[in-house]
C-alpha cells in the first residue's frame, strides 16, 4: 500500500494535467460563488468580504472550498460532489450553506495565499490563527472551512477532504458532527 | 522519436491512472463505520491486543472512571490531540497505576504505557498521536487494586504514520523542555507539560526529495520525576506524534526539580530539567 501511495502521489500532477478541461471547481449544481484570486502571480488574494456580508445579512453559513486546478485530490472531491449532487444539494440548502469556491493552483503555497476581509488582508497562516483554526501550520489542497457570517469556524475541519468523500460522511460534515 | 515519446507518455499516464485507480479503490473501501459511529465497539485488532495485555481480566467500559476526548476528525492524522481524564483522585490507598493508550489500526498499536505513582495527584494526561487509518483509540486505566476501566473513541483520520514530519529542528533533537502553564500549586495537582524535540520517525514516511523511506528513529521512553521522586514513566513509540509531549500533573510539596530522562530507539539519552520554586 505504501508503494501504491507513492505512485499515486508522484503521478498526481500528471493526472491533473490529463483531466478534461472544464472539470475544475465545485459543480454548478451547488450554485457556488466562484472567487478568483487577485494579485497573481507573487501573491494570490481571495476576497471573502462580499460572501461574508451576504451570509451575515441572510443568516447563512459558508462552505468555503479551496481547490487547485492542478490538484488530483481536488478533482476527486469535486467528482464526488458531482456524482452525488442529487442527494447532497438538498442538504447543503437545508443546512443553509452558501458554497464558496476559491480557485487556486498548487504553486500558491501558504506564504503566497492571502485572505481579504474588508480592509484586512492576511496571509494564510495569520488568517487561520485569527479565526482559531489549527490548520494554520500547513496549507493542504483541497481545504474546506465551515464558517458563520462573522467568519468564525462552525467546527474545526480536517486537512484535505478524504475523510468526507462518502455521502454519509459529507452529511456528517454538513450537520457539524464532531 | 516524437511518436515514441508520445507513446511513452501515454503509457506513463495509463500506468498512473492504474496506480491512482488502485489507490482510490483501496481508499474507497468501506472504512469501518462511516456514519452513526459506535465509539465503544470492539475490533479484531483490539481483541488481539486485549488478550495479550489483559488476558481474561474484566474491563469496565461504563464506570466513567476514565474518559477520553478525541475529535472525530482531527485536522492532521499525524497529530491527533488526545485528552485523558481520570474520574478519581490519585491517593495512596487507591490510584491509577497504569494507563495504556491503544490505536487499534496503527502498525504499532500500543502507543504508550504510562506507569504512574500517587505523585501525579490527578491522572489526567494530554498528548498527540499518529493515527494511520479509521479506527478506535482506547485508553485503559489500571487501578492499584487491579481494576481495569476503559474509554474509547472512533476517529476518522488517516495517513498519520506516513505523513512526512517537519524536519526543521533536527539540530535540536533531544531538547527536552518543561512548562508550567498554570503556575505552581503547593500540595495540589499542578499541570505541567514536557516536550521532546524529536522527529519520531515511523519508518513509513517518505523523504519527498530522495524518494527514500526515512529510517525509523523514535523516542522509546520518557521518565519524569520531581524532587527525585518518580511521577511517571512512559514507554512510548512512533504512534506518538513528532516532538512527543505529555501534559500531566504533579504535586509539589516543596521546591525541587522536574526532571525528564528520555531514551530513543538509537539509544540516545536526553535530559530535561526545570527548577520549581513554590510561591
Amino acid at each position: 500500500m505504501g508503494a501504491l501511495r507513492l505512485a499515486a502521489t508522484v503521478c498526481a500532477a500528471l493526472l491533473a494535467w490529463s483531466l478534461p478541461a472544464g472539470a475544475e471547481g465545485i459543480p454548478e449544481k451547488y450554485s457556488p460563488v466562484v472567487i478568483r484570486p487577485a494579485g497573481e502571480p507573487g501573491r494570490s488574494e481571495f476576497d471573502l468580504t462580499a460572501v461574508a456580508e451576504r451570509a451575515k445579512r441572510d443568516n447563512k453559513r459558508l462552505y468555503v472550498y479551496l481547490g487547485a486546478k492542478d490538484c488530483a485530490y481536488c478533482r476527486r472531491y469535486e467528482s464526488f460532489l458531482d456524482e452525488n449532487s442529487k442527494e447532497l444539494v438538498p442538504h447543503f440548502l437545508e443546512h443553509n450553506y452558501i458554497v464558496v469556491d476559491l480557485r487556486s493552483t498548487l504553486s500558491v503555497t501558504q506564504d503566497k495565499l492571502l485572505i481579504r476581509v474588508g480592509d484586512s488582508s492576511r496571509p494564510y497562516a495569520e488568517f487561520q490563527k485569527a479565526i482559531g483554526d489549527v490548520r494554520a501550520r500547513m496549507l493542504v489542497y483541497p481545504m474546506v472551512w465551515l464558517l458563520d457570517g462573522n467568519l468564525k469556524p462552525l467546527m474545526q475541519m480536517p486537512a484535505g477532504t478524504g475523510t468526507f468523500q462518502t455521502v454519509p460522511e459529507q452529511l456528517e460534515i454538513l450537520q457539524l458532527v464532531e | 522519436m516524437h511518436k515514441t515519446n508520445l507513446g511513452g507518455r501515454a503509457l506513463l499516464v495509463a500506468l498512473c491512472w492504474t496506480a491512482l485507480a488502485a489507490a482510490a479503490t483501496e481508499a474507497d473501501k468501506p472504512r469501518g463505520l462511516p456514519s452513526g459511529v459506535d465509539h465503544t465497539a470492539t475490533s479484531p485488532e483490539w481483541e488481539t491486543i486485549r488478550g495479550k495485555l489483559f488476558q481474561n481480566r474484566s474491563i469496565d467500559t461504563t464506570s466513567g472512571k476514565v474518559q477520553l476526548a478525541v475529535p472525530l476528525r482531527a485536522p492532521f492524522g499525524a497529530a491527533v490531540p488526545v485528552k485523558i481524564t481520570s474520574g478519581l483522585p490519585q491517593l495512596p490507598e487507591l490510584y491509577v497505576k497504569r494507563v495504556y493508550i491503544v490505536v487499534d489500526k496503527n502498525p504499532s498499536a500500543i502507543a504508550a504505557i504510562l506507569d504512574l505513582t500517587p505523585e501525579v495527584g490527578q491522572a489526567d494526561f494530554e498528548t498527540r498521536l499518529r493515527v494511520d487509518e479509521y479506527g478506535h483509540i482506547r485508553v485503559i486505566s489500571e487501578l492499584s487494586n487491579g481494576e481495569l476501566h476503559m474509554a474509547s473513541r472512533y476517529v476518522k483520520v488517516s495517513g498519520g504514520c506516513t505523513q512526512p514530519p517537519n524536519r526543521d529542528q533536527l539540530h535540536n533533537i533531544g531538547k527536552t523542555v518543561f512548562r508550567l502553564p498554570e503556575g505552581v500549586r503547593k500540595d495540589a495537582p499542578t499541570p505541567a507539560e514536557v516536550q521532546v524535540v524529536h522527529p519520531n520517525d515511523t519508518g513509513f514516511e517518505l523523504n519527498q526529495i530522495t524518494v527514500m523511506y526515512i529510517p525509523p528513529h523514535f523516542v522509546r521512553s520518557i521518565k519524569v520525576s520531581y524532587a527525585e521522586r518518580k511521577v511517571f514513566d512512559a514507554d512510548v513509540d512512533f504512534s506518538m506524534s513528532e516532538n512527543p509531549s505529555f501534559r500531566f500533573n504533579f504535586v509539589p510539596h516543596g521546591a525541587g526539580e522536574l526532571r525528564a530522562e528520555v531514551e530513543d530507539s538509537k539509544e540516545q539519552h536526553f535530559t530535561g530539567m526545570l527548577a520549581v520554586s513554590l510561591p
